[in-house]
């Protein structure tokens, strides 16, 4: 009697499963150490969890070390222009909302040359994954100051260090009205980084993960004291938020409880640099998402489009003698 | 005088139904009713669920209403608060009993013409301006619809009136899947043809500009130079043809009408003659599905392949075989849910014996169809005779039956509780395969005192026609599936009411009395001959009220005299002795309506046993020990403290903390390997040296590989090593 | 003087065509009033042609020179081609608003002007001063000047009659040009459909008494035969043009930033795109929206962002990345005057090689300009077409003459073959690559997000067929030769642009070649000139680039070539101009360089459409200076 029906057996017969293979492109060119690479690791694996198929997966990027990202991905990517991730993620998105993107941004890249678009990406709030690869400097360019580098860093273009305090993405995003995810991920606590990266794919909206990660190359050491020191890195566990391992929960005992939802207390926290917060900070699933207000990616019947076209010249025609108007 | 005599003439009428001698009397024409009926005199000043506003509306609001609900909301939003409120409602309540009457009358039509006409009336009678005001109430009212009264062919038009609601939305639902899907498969032919050698004929390519600018190229050159780029790009002529085949299919369906909103914009040159699916009788539905079936597998086959095709997710390897398998038999009840449930309404007159035979057939083989049958009265098996198949049992067991047959949802309610159980005949309609209503619908005879709303809902509290639902899929046992529909004193035989009337002396008297069988028979004056009105002197010890009577044993039954309490017209009261026929079908009809209880989880004697039986286990038991404190959960630390501490001597990696930075990779890719989650383990700690363990904890970034003492006591440089080693161990 | 002493009306004096204006300070409704009347004239079968005057600023103080807001419309027998010369006939709600005019010598010496006289009876005795002195300025320049009491009569109707003012002219118009009051009447219910009963009968009102005072008090009648066509004609300006050529085209998304005078193809858009799925999304800035159409290119079907000059260059990165990736995309540049700010409302041909070269490297786009308003619907679509066949970038050039002009012409008839294809979901032929460029076109078949087996990263980066990253020399050269190749075989695709005039093909002493807007102006000129006996012929492209065959061809067949072109090209009468180091106009530099033949050029950048006259006394003059040469 309650016999499945005749759609559900053949989508069965169709489920395909993909292993991480499935996602790995090209051998990764970024230093040995370099916390890309615990990145690129996350997301494959979130691939593969989620059962993205490949070819509905696009992945974009800005210019930078972590805008090469999507090579090494084998989906569909877009690296594109210094600063315009968001802008391309978003015409892509709102043309295919039947597609997962993902922008894979660097802190030049995106707090710098793409301030504006990053501001506006948040208001927009579509359904896209981002991930900031924050090293505090420019590394591609070979070491000169980001928006992020800490104070007195010496580089090629802050000889004498740098004179500006760093700005702070996770506060910066937190300030924008529409902002539905936030979280922070640290690339040597991999397995949180996984989780974080997770729930911000499965938040419908804008999920923004700030990820501080390691220039083995231009700034050594830059988070030696945080490796050393579990007790320096924070993280934000929650019902809602991070469930910990026992194992980890073993490794970090520096914990502490924050729900998402909380936006002030999320704002407090973003604030604080020393310890590390690791977690998702604030999270609101209602939020609108700008390709649904939009309406975006209905089908149109060449019968609609004619019979709208038609409706507007309507109002611009001049009929001839006894012509009907 | 001889007590016996007095007594044996109760008992002869009792047994054999005839009155000896002048003493019992018989009831016809004394408009007896059973006493505890006698307030439902004039039905029409009295509010209740009838008549019914049948409104057209999508499903999930109500598509029927009461007529009282409705005025209600009306008043609430035009009454003010206050006096001129108050006389408001007032005569909103009078238009209500006015349109009340007038549907009793055999009125017919739409609210708002029912209402119009009600106020008009009143109008003439207390003048324009209340006439005024309460057509203007009228425009507050939030639904419109046929208003229907509670006669013999209310069941069939509110049950059609839920169906066609349930199917239009069906219909809304077919219509949005199937117009994406033939959108999306149209995309997939126009986007082939676009990189197809005919997309890039010069004819096609002219086509795609207009005005002037079809005169800028040379359109041969064109198709030359486009055609030369992936020369041979064309849709597999399988898929083609397969997508072509589905769209016709989708598009020439003749399960559900083109949408009429959309019509200009729908696709498909549709068929002209859609199926019907409304019968009156069994075998032409059956018939009429057999008959589609082959269509309708047709159909459903297109609808999965177009869903497959649209998500790119046919593949022939795996599908041809599969739909070419596909026929009729494989149709489950989810695919023929999504096209439209056949509708049958058994009229009282066609309900017969062969009628249910096929009906039977039907529901058992699964189709899915939704048939009513109405049982016009309770009295016609009487003509089969006494014995087993005494009346008020064939109807009564119809429903039971069909429970047994499983996958069927079935409803038994009388009509006059059919707006109370309207949730549960949404629910029947709405879900997947058969369903049976089965109404008890009131005397279609002339001449009949009762109104068919006051004869059913007395069959309700008499177990005469209990309403009940079983919904086959509704759960994984009874208690989900089954439920007593507003009987009243659901555990008790009879509902037990309190009977109030003056005695004798004069007195106000409260007794209480219960309203059995033999009650509803006696409001059927066909019944008369199985009663006999015994006078106050003829009464006597042996005379039991009916229920008391049935709750005796056969034996002891055997000397008593069964009787009611009934009013006439003046309302004086009086005893009815009742015959042993009428009595033995009240037995029977409460054996049933115990089964009934029992599904219902009443007097469970499964569940009795049992419970006699552990009373007596604790009964035997000594008094239980307080239970054990439960243990505190482990917080997470103190968990990490029971995991497995490392000796200093033991080589490890604090896996979890790994962030995969190649590093020990590199130095010895056989010593050191990633877990599924890409973070490190010593994987051979035999695959190197000591010195490669104390380089690869010295590189890492983080500081979790932990060497340990060495395996091999005459590596060379151990005294260096193991100084370099100290701070990881 | 000209208002009537009881004398019979004279019979009207026929034309063959008129230039009438009608201007005021902004917001008394002096465009309406000439919309409508355009369009009646259309209704009744003259040719129009319609031209905003608009004023720089949002609200200009009242009765300034800058705050002129108007319309003109030149009314023909025949289909007219472009704005003609000089005005014939002014309407003028102050003096003011005149006066830019006259120094713009946009007034036809000797024009009738029609002036609403109440300044004269104004309570501050400044503007009566200024008003009596600038009408006898006015006459002293031989002008002919009735004052009208405009605003005296409306009073007599409505309570505001500078809302009402409007609509009297119209009647007032219809009346001297003698044209159906019936059709009229329509219009005007057209007009304020969407208003009440009340406001429509007022206005029919107002104009009934604007009718009859001409009747009564005017002594002035002309009359311009027409004949009415016999096709529905559609009348809109250049950006309703392009906002419904986007939608013809079948394309999805519109992506832009507000910036005159391109923004009202947006608005328009934005009204009626999403009643057939379409959107207009509006991004932070420039750059944003051009980025946004390329994602939504790439990912799905071409899409278009609508821009002005400004914009264009802010967009010239993304372009660059759009070219190197092959995603197709359509920019529309409603050119304006430039550089920097400019001039944004008036019109100019400056873009066409910021449009062919704006961009760093090579990057090979196609450019094209409409030569009229229904051009501008069809190029749109023709644009996607390129745009999605070739993977290249299509610039439309338009300019504000088109844009905010308005000029019958028959009512396009869809046809489902206009539609871009839906975005293609088949998997990818097995071994197929992203870039698998045709050795000989350079073509290749793009693939879509969505297509199995089709995975690959786009990139800005030099890459190899497989879009991989290219690190070695001969990968960056092959790109750039399969990119520049398409240009090449669009090229071959393309039919010789026709010579308008040289019917027989025998050449003669001048050839005329212009782009974009131009061409009415143009055609018309040659038309003049070959009425004095001068063989000259004229060429407009519509392709910039590539360049259609058959110039060369076209040009050995005159003696002089000279293009005529909306834009700054140095003057040689100018002391420190000389042949070496004249810049030329930016056609006349593409050909010279082109095709090694001495092209000359005569440009105008007064931030009006160039007018014939211009061009015949540039055409009379180069003829003489070559034949005093020879």
């Amino acid at each position: 009697m309650s016999r499945r029906s005749l759609s559900q057996c053949v989508i069965k017969l169709h489920e395909e499963h993909h292993a991480l293979e499935d996602y790995q492109g090209g051998v990764p060119r970024w230093c040995s150490g370099c916390g890309d690479n615990a990145i690129l690791a996350a997301m494959q694996r979130l691939c593969s969890d989620e059962g993205l198929a490949p070819e509905n997966t696009v992945f974009v990027s800005g210019i930078g070390c972590s805008s090469r990202l999507p090579h090494y991905m084998k989906t569909y990517g877009f690296h594109g222009l210094h600063g315009r991730a968001f802008p391309v993620a978003e015409g892509i998105k709102m043309a295919r909302p039947d597609l997962h993107v993902f922008v894979s941004t660097g802190d030049g890249d995106c707090c710098s040359i793409g301030a504006a678009h990053w501001i506006h990406a948040i208001r927009y709030n579509m359904n896209i994954t981002v991930v900031l690869h924050d090293n505090h400097v420019y590394g591609l360019t070979k070491k000169q100051a980001s928006p992020t580098s800490p104070r007195g860093l010496k580089s090629n273009t802050t000889p004498y260090g740098a004179m500006l305090e760093p700005m702070n993405p996770l506060t910066v995003t937190l300030g924008v009205q529409g902002a539905s995810f936030v979280a922070q991920g640290v690339d040597w606590v991999p397995e949180v980084l996984y989780d974080i990266m997770l729930a911000a794919f499965r938040h419908r909206g804008f999920s923004f993960v700030r990820i501080l990660q390691r220039c083995p190359e231009f700034m050594p050491k830059a988070f030696d004291p945080w490796l050393r020191d579990p007790q320096r890195t924070q993280l934000l566990t929650h019902a809602d938020g991070l469930q910990l391992s026992t194992g980890l929960s073993s490794a970090y005992r520096n914990q502490r409880v924050h729900d998402p939802r909380d936006l002030d207390r999320a704002r407090e926290i973003a604030s604080v640099d020393d310890p590390i917060p690791v977690g998702i900070l604030y999270r609101n699933p209602d939020a609108p998402c700008y390709e649904d207000l939009r309406h975006a990616g209905q089908l149109r019947s060449p019968a609609v489009i004619r019979a709208g076209l038609n409706r507007e010249l309507d109002k611009y025609t001049v009929w001839p003698e006894g012509a009907a108007a | 005088m001889d007590p016996h005599a007095k007594h044996t003439d109760l008992l002869v009428f009792h047994l054999t139904g005839k009155r000896r001698g002048g003493a019992l009397q018989p009831i016809d024409g004394r408009d007896l009713r059973p006493a505890l009926l006698a307030p439902l005199r004039d039905l029409d000043a009295l509010r209740h669920d009838f008549p019914l506003v049948l409104v057209d509306r999508r499903r999930g609001a109500d598509c029927v209403h009461t007529l009282s609900g409705l005025v209600d909301g009306v008043l609430r939003d035009v009454a003010p608060r206050g006096i001129d409120g108050e006389r408001l409602r007032r005569h909103g309540l009078q238009l209500e009993r006015e349109i009340r009457a007038a549907v009793a009358a055999g009125a017919e039509g739409s609210l708002t013409d029912l209402w119009d006409a009600a106020a008009a009336r009143l109008g003439e009678r207390e003048g324009e301006t209340l006439e005024q005001v309460l057509r203007h109430a009228g425009g507050a009212l939030r639904a419109d619809g046929a208003v229907l009264g509670c006669t013999p062919a209310t069941p069939a038009r509110l049950v059609r009136h839920t169906w066609q609601t349930v199917q239009r939305e069906k219909a809304r639902q077919f219509h949005a899947d199937v117009g994406m899907l033939v959108q999306q498969l149209s995309d997939i032919l126009r986007a082939a043809f676009s990189h197809s050698q005919a997309g890039r004929r010069p004819q096609s390519l002219q086509a795609a500009l207009g005005g002037p600018h079809q005169d800028l190229f040379d359109f041969d050159a064109l198709s030359r130079v486009v055609g030369k780029s992936s020369p041979d790009d064309e849709l597999p002529a399988s898929r083609r043809e397969r997508l072509v085949r589905t769209l016709g299919v989708l598009e020439s369906q003749r399960f559900f009408a083109p949408p009429e909103q959309q019509a200009t914009l729908w696709t498909g040159g549709t068929r002209s003659e859609t199926f019907g699916f409304e019968f009156d009788n069994c075998a032409a539905a059956a018939l009429a599905f057999r008959e589609r079936l082959p269509e309708a597998a047709e159909l459903v086959r297109a609808l999965a392949v177009a869903e497959l095709e649209s998500r790119g997710g046919y593949i022939e390897a795996e599908h041809d075989l599969f739909f070419e398998a596909f026929d009729e038999n494989s149709l489950g009840a989810d695919d023929l849910a999504r096209l439209p449930d056949y509708l049958v309404c058994i009229p009282p007159e066609r309900s017969d014996a062969p009628e249910n035979a096929s009906l039977i057939e039907m529901l058992s083989s699964g189709l899915p169809v939704k048939v009513l049958v109405q049982t016009a009265d309770l009295r016609d098996e009487a003509a089969l005779g006494s014995g087993h198949f005494a009346f008020g049992v064939r109807s009564a067991r119809l429903a039971t039956t069909a429970m047994g047959l499983g996958g069927v949802f079935v409803l038994q309610s009388p009509a006059a509780n059919l707006y109370a159980v309207r949730a549960q005949i949404d629910c029947g309609l709405a879900s997947r395969g058969p369903a049976l209503f089965s109404v008890y619908a009131g005397a279609t005879r002339r001449g009949d005192p009762w109104p068919p709303y006051l004869s059913t809902a007395a069959a309700l509290p008499s177990r005469a026609f209990p309403a009940f639902s079983y919904d086959a899929l509704g759960g994984s046992n009874w208690a989900e599936r089954f439920s007593l529909l507003n009987c009243p004193q659901p555990e008790a035989d009879w509902p037990l009411e309190t009977l109030e009337f003056v005695d004798a002396a004069q007195q106000r008297v409260r007794a209480p009395c219960a309203f059995t069988f033999a009650d509803f028979a006696l409001c059927d004056p066909r019944n008369s001959a199985h009663f006999a009105l015994a006078p106050r002197e003829q009464w006597d010890d042996a005379m039991l009220p009916a229920a008391d009577w049935l709750a005796l044993s056969e034996q002891d039954a055997a000397r008593r005299v069964p009787y009611v309490w009934a009013v006439d017209a003046s309302d004086a009261l009086h005893r009815v002795v009742v015959d042993a026929g009428l009595m033995q079908s009240a037995r029977r009809c409460l054996l049933l309506w115990h089964r009934l209880q029992e599904h219902a989880g009443i007097h469970d004697s499964h569940a009795e046993r049992l419970l006699a039986r552990e009373k007596a286990a604790w009964a035997a038991a000594a008094p239980p020990a307080a239970a054990p404190e439960p243990a505190p959960q482990p917080a997470a630390a103190e968990a990490a403290a029971e995991a497995p501490a490392h000796s200093r001597d033991e080589a490890w990696i604090e896996t979890a903390r790994c962030p995969s930075c190649d590093e020990c990779q590199h130095i010895n890719p056989r010593m050191f390997a990633y877990d599924e989650r890409k973070q490190a383990y010593i994987k051979d700690i035999t695959a190197g040296t000591y010195r490669q363990l104390v380089e690869a904890a010295e590189s890492c970034q983080v500081a979790i590989i932990h060497p340990g003492k060495p395996r091999d006591p005459d590596e060379p440089g151990l005294e260096d090593l193991l100084a370099r080693a100290e701070s990881f161990r | 003087m000209l208002t009537r002493s009881n004398t019979p009306a004279q019979p009207a004096i026929e034309l063959a065509e008129h230039i009438v204006e009608v201007i005021s300070d902004s917001g008394e409704g002096a465009q309406r009033c000439g919309q409508s009347l355009a369009a009646i004239a259309a209704r009744m079968g003259n040719g129009i042609w319609t031209t905003e005057i608009i004023p720089a600023e949002i609200q200009p103080p009242a009765r300034s020179v800058a705050g002129a807001s108007g319309i003109r419309i030149r009314i023909g027998s025949q289909q007219v081609s472009n704005g003609g010369d000089q005005t014939d006939l002014v309407v003028a709600f102050n003096e003011q608003v005149l006066i830019g005019r006259v120094q713009a010598r946009e007034l036809k010496p000797g024009a009738t002007i029609l002036l609403e006289n109440m300044w004269r009876s104004h309570l501050d005795p400044a503007i009566v001063q200024t008003y009596t002195r600038t009408v006898e300025a006015l006459r002293g320049d031989g002008f002919q000047v009735i004052e009208l009491p405009l605003e005296d009569r409306c009073r007599e109707l409505v309570d505001d009659p500078r809302k009402g003012k409007n609509m009297f002219v119209l009647g007032l118009l219809c009346r001297l040009y003698g044209l159906d009051a019936g059709l009229a009447h329509e219009q005007i219910a057209r007009v304020f459909r969407k208003k009440d009963e009340a406001v429509i009968r007022s206005n029919l009102a107002l104009f009934d008494a604007g009718s009859a005072f001409a009747e009564a008090e005017l002594d002035l009648r002309w009359r311009i035969p027409a004949q009415r066509a016999t096709e529905p004609q559609v009348v809109l300006n250049g950006n309703t043009a392009i906002a419904l050529g986007v939608m013809a085209s079948g394309m999805d998304i519109c992506a832009m930033y507000p910036i005159t005078p391109a923004t009202s193809a947006s608005h328009y858009l934005s009204e009626v795109f999403e009643k057939v799925g379409g959107l207009v999304h509006q991004a932070e800035d420039e750059i944003a929206a051009c980025a946004f159409a390329v994602g939504a290119s790439y990912a799905g079907k071409c899409a278009v962002t609508i821009t002005s000059g400004p914009g264009l260059s802010l967009k010239q990165e993304v372009l660059g990345l759009a070219v190197m990736a092959e995603i197709p995309l359509v920019v529309v540049d409603v050119q304006r005057g430039g550089p920097s700010t400019g001039q944004p409302t008036k019109v100019e041909q400056g873009d066409l090689l910021a449009a062919l070269y704006g961009g760093h490297g090579d990057a090979p786009k196609v450019v094209l300009a409409p030569c009229s308003i229904e051009d501008c619907f069809y190029s749109v679509i023709t644009a996607r077409k390129i745009a999605e066949t070739f993977g290249m970038v299509v610039v439309v050039l338009s300019d504000a003459s088109l844009a905010t002009a308005q000029q019958p012409f028959p009512r396009p008839q869809f046809s489902e073959d206009w539609l871009a294809p839906p975005v293609d979901q088949t998997p990818v032929p097995p071994g197929a690559k992203p870039y698998d460029w045709d050795p000989v076109t350079g073509l290749s078949r793009r693939f879509q997000p969505g297509q199995p087996g089709g995975m690959h990263t786009v990139t800005g980066l030099a890459h190899d067929r497989a879009s991989k990253v290219a690190y070695d020399p001969a990968i960056n050269e092959e790109g750039l030769r399969a990119r520049s190749l398409k240009l090449a075989s669009l090229q071959k695709t393309l039919r010789p642009a026709p010579v308008f005039g040289d019917d027989d093909g025998a050449g003669g002493d001048m050839l005329l070649v212009g782009w974009g807007s131009t061409m009415g102006a143009i055609q018309e000129s040659v038309t003049r000139l070959r009425g004095e006996g001068l063989s000259v012929s004229s060429l407009h492209l519509r392709f910039l680039n590539p360049l259609p065959p058959g110039i060369r061809e076209t040009m050995a067949r005159f003696r002089h070539v000279m293009t005529i072109e909306g834009c700054w090209s140095d003057r040689l009468e100018d002391e420190m101009i000389d042949a070496d180091n004249r810049r030329y106009s930016a056609l006349a530099m593409m050909l010279r360089s082109r095709f090694l033949v001495d092209v000359d050029c005569w440009s105008q950048s007064r931030g009006q459409p160039i007018k014939p006259a211009d061009i015949c006394a540039a055409v009379r003059r180069a003829l003489q200076t070559t034949e005093s040469h020879a």
